[in-house]
């Protein structure tokens, strides 16, 4: 390594360190609170876009008696869809709240909601990955 | 709060909310993303709509 690129490295590494730490934080915050991560960086559209489509997903899922998964579900699907849940961040503890009589797959529309909650999750997931790469300047 | 959706009005919100959050996920500007997202909402129609159409037959 020449003394130019060592030196331009060590200028570069201590900002880039405190860029990726930032994005990692935007990233979580972004999971946490659905749209976050985006308002964080001013992207005002996207932060709102987010936090009503999950929202919404999130609600009518519940609403229709989806299936809420919980930690001790006890085969691998049951932990995919623990994971997919738990991908609404603090919308999980909504869902909670408004599925107060618990979860009816019995009929049709339950099983509708517990897709609304899966998808609400995952789609909360790829927007805390997209505020991540936006705060990294990777895309926008 | 309970909804009680048929399976029409639920297939209809879900591609409706996941057409405008991969819209505004992946454009920019406004008219592209209203272009993504009814396009977006198109297909999911047509592809529901035409694979409920094709397991008519069996359902009986």
């Amino acid at each position: 390594m020449t003394d130019d690129a060592q030196i331009q490295t060590a200028a570069i590494t201590p900002p880039d360190r405190a860029r990726e730490a930032r994005a990692i934080a935007i990233g979580v915050a972004g999971w946490v609170v659905p749209g976050l991560g985006h308002a964080l960086q001013k992207m005002w559209g996207r932060a709102i876009t987010f936090f009503v489509v999950v929202g919404v997903l999130v609600i009518v899922g519940a609403g229709m008696r989806g299936n809420l998964f919980r930690s001790e579900g006890g085969d691998a699907f049951a932990a995919l869809g623990y994971f997919a849940d738990l991908g609404t961040g603090s919308f999980y503890w909504l869902a909670k709240y408004i599925e107060v009589g618990g979860s009816d797959v019995s009929h049709a529309y339950g099983d509708y909601g517990t897709r609304f909650l899966a998808a609400a999750g995952v789609l909360n997931l790829l927007a805390a990955l997209h505020a991540y790469e936006a705060a990294r300047g990777r895309k926008a | 709060m309970k909804f009680h959706l048929s399976h029409l009005q639920a297939m209809l919100l879900f591609a409706l909310m996941i057409s405008i959050a991969f819209g505004f996920l992946s454009r920019r500007r406004p008219l592209d993303r209203v272009k993504y997202i009814v396009w977006s909402l198109f297909l999911f129609l047509l592809f529901g709509i035409g694979i409920g159409w094709a397991m008519y037959p069996f359902s009986r």
